[in-house]
């Protein structure tokens, strides 16, 4: 009981944040925009300003949550998968592939077009679902899985994903600015096509994630375990490595790679809730969201210009998570 | 309210086809993009300092309603309201001016580019180009897109009579001096094959030593400087006293003290403004390159 209200404290707490950062990200940027101007765009529907507030902040303030929820929630996902806290998006290899992917892309001067998704999201989900497919399957031996191989094989493969990139960024110096997009991450050029590009698989991911959390709840008691008590183990295990890793190279694709998020927020969540995965889904994927949303904000006003958002989200993130990991008993 | 708006533009074009015989116009920028022109643009914002620099000669300096950090020339430039660096465009700044021709360069980058175009700004992009030449048509091209044909045309074809003269003043040159251009300050950074630098010495009549490398900015080896032994090395830098501790630091540098070039101090300052950027001063850096290449050239001129 006293659980459930700390629980519901939590929500409103998260909720209030959430509305709080987008009226702030709505009404900060370099113009600057009253209330009053907000409802003039309300009333008078007037051009200028709706660009600004809706295709410029709106936009970029939804991606940013988005990003932060999916980011989160493949961390999430991926720390119960291994039973191990240094999981995350970065170290099974996604992160690393999908912005190999988007840059092999910028070197081979692909630049179309398909059904509305630029080529290069989609060879960044193709590269990023590749090597996890491939570290998957060099990680069994004789039909046993091994977490330890998976990891070790996942930073491996990440870290020669990231070697090829920046080997592709050093011969096509030209677009380097290009190159600290996708290594950085920023949410400067956001527009609508890549809300509908994220979107629909977060939702989907996320529907799929919390209908399958008390499975991932008993994998967590082990796989002999699980399987005893009723959980195809197996096909778990293949759906919740599968959306994490949809979820994580969809991110990269529209906003470059954003370090550290996927890792801490699902431990802040499970320092502040407990471990269940019902509510660890649900917590870590508003508090990423909300956390990316307010660093963005940072990223884009604490100088004048633009800060790659991996820089915010580091130096926020850190001190705070080593805070609460002392505070923990 | 909005219809009625609508009936006004109509209206606008009638009247204007019907006393002015004016069609709308368009034309394609260098990415093939479509411009469609009406009248002559009365608000625009540079992307660049170059464009800038353009804009400004073709009397259109009222018109400039925005600019980039960058752009520090002419020093009236420096008045007008700033929209960003040339890669970290701010859009919201820039929707807010309300433009009706936003000039840019492919020194912006091709996803900053897109945006643009996806929010209907009245964009039209230009090629840097890999040669001198290039300038000319880049000058043609903005007086064409800002309707300022004739003044362009003028523009274009005075530089273009001064980098005919400085080419004949060395039609007679017989040796030419192995350069090497020091970029970006301290380091050995340089331009190879494919920038208009390259060609920039080598319109100067130098060979630059790293011009067969098929990259447009690099960094050179040190070992591969000794062993090219340039005549004459060329400092860009924004001012002299920058241009002294660079110069200073070549010197000093126990390793190059065998290079001609460093021998018998032939080591040059060029302003950074001039030659790095594609407009009407980048004739200037031509002609001052030349002068310290080849100076029995030009000797009754100074």
């Amino acid at each position: 009981m006293k659980s459930r209200t700390k629980k519901l404290r939590l929500l409103l707490v998260l909720l209030i944040l959430l509305v709080a950062g987008f009226l702030i990200s709505l009404l900060e940027g370099p113009v600057e925009t009253s209330f009053h101007d907000l409802w003039n765009l309300i009333i008078n529907n007037d051009s200028t300003f709706r660009t600004i507030f809706i295709d410029l902040r709106l936009s970029r303030a939804l991606l940013a949550f988005l990003v932060g929820a999916s980011l989160s929630l493949s961390g999430a996902i991926l720390q119960g998968y291994f039973q191990n806290p240094m999981a995350g998006p970065f170290v099974v290899g996604v992160s690393s592939g999908a912005s190999f992917g988007a840059v092999l892309c910028i070197y081979l001067g692909l630049n179309i077009r398909i059904i509305g998704f630029s080529v290069q999201s989609i060879f960044a989900f193709a590269s990023g679902f590749a090597i996890v497919s491939l570290v998957y399957l060099l990680s069994q031996r004789k039909g046993v899985f091994k977490v330890e191989t998976l990891l070790l094989t996942g930073i491996a493969a990440g870290a020669l994903a990231s070697a090829l990139t920046s080997f592709m960024i050093f011969l096509k110096a030209d677009s380097f600015e290009q190159a600290v997009f996708w290594l950085l991450g920023s949410f400067a050029l956001s527009d609508w096509n890549q809300i509908t590009a994220v979107a629909p698989y977060f939702f989907l991911c996320f529907i799929i994630a919390q209908w399958l959390a008390k499975d991932m709840n008993l994998l967590v008691l082990g796989d002999d375990v699980a399987q005893s008590l009723g959980c195809p183990v197996s096909s778990v295990r293949k759906i919740f490595l599968a959306i994490s890793t949809f979820l994580a190279a969809s991110s990269v694709s529209v906003s470059g790679i954003i370090g550290f998020i996927g890792l801490i927020v699902p431990h802040w969540i499970r320092i502040l809730i407990g471990p269940d995965h019902r509510y660890l889904f649900l917590f870590s994927s508003l508090t990423g969201g909300i956390f990316l949303l307010y660093s963005d904000l940072l990223a884009r006003t604490v100088l004048q210009g633009e800060l790659p958002i991996g820089i915010i989200t580091a130096v926020v993130g850190a001190p705070f998570f080593i805070y609460l990991l002392s505070q923990r008993k | 309210m909005k219809s009625k708006r609508i009936h006004a533009v109509f209206l606008l074009f009638f009247l204007n086809s019907v006393l002015f015989g004016n069609q709308q116009k368009t034309i394609k920028d260098d990415l093939d993009f479509p411009f469609v022109m009406i009248s002559p643009p009365q608000r625009i914002i540079s992307l660049a300092p170059n464009i800038t620099e353009i804009l400004f000669d073709l009397d259109l300096g009222e018109k400039v309603i925005g600019v980039t950090r960058y752009c520090d020339f002419p020093e009236k430039a420096l008045k007008k309201e700033k929209i960003g660096g040339m890669i970290d465009l701010n859009l919201e700044k820039i929707i807010a001016l309300n433009p009706d021709l936003i000039i840019g360069f492919r020194g912006n980058p091709l996803r900053t580019i897109e945006r643009l175009r996806s929010l209907h700004l009245p964009l039209f992009v230009l090629e840097m180009g890999t040669n001198l030449e290039t300038v000319f048509i880049i000058i043609e091209k903005i007086g064409t897109i800002t309707q300022k044909e004739e003044k362009a045309e003028i523009l274009a074809e005075s530089l273009k009579k001064r980098y005919n003269e400085t080419q004949t003043a060395l039609r007679n040159v017989q040796h030419e001096p192995r350069v090497f251009l020091s970029i970006h300050g301290t380091g050995l950074w340089t331009c190879g094959k494919g920038s208009f630098l390259n060609d920039l010495i080598g319109k100067a009549r130098g060979v630059n030593i790293a011009g067969n490398i098929p990259r447009k900015w690099l960094h050179y080896n040190r070992e591969q400087l000794i062993h090219d032994n340039p005549e004459v090395i060329i400092i860009l830098s924004k001012s002299e006293t920058e241009f002294s501790k660079v110069k200073k630091w070549i010197k000093n540098e126990a390793h190059l003290k065998g290079i001609k070039a460093v021998e018998t101090d032939r080591i040059y300052f060029l302003d950074e403004n001039l030659a790095t950027r594609p407009g009407p001063r980048l004739i200037d850096a031509l002609e001052e390159l030349a002068r310290i290449l080849h100076p029995q050239f030009f000797k009754e001129e100074r």
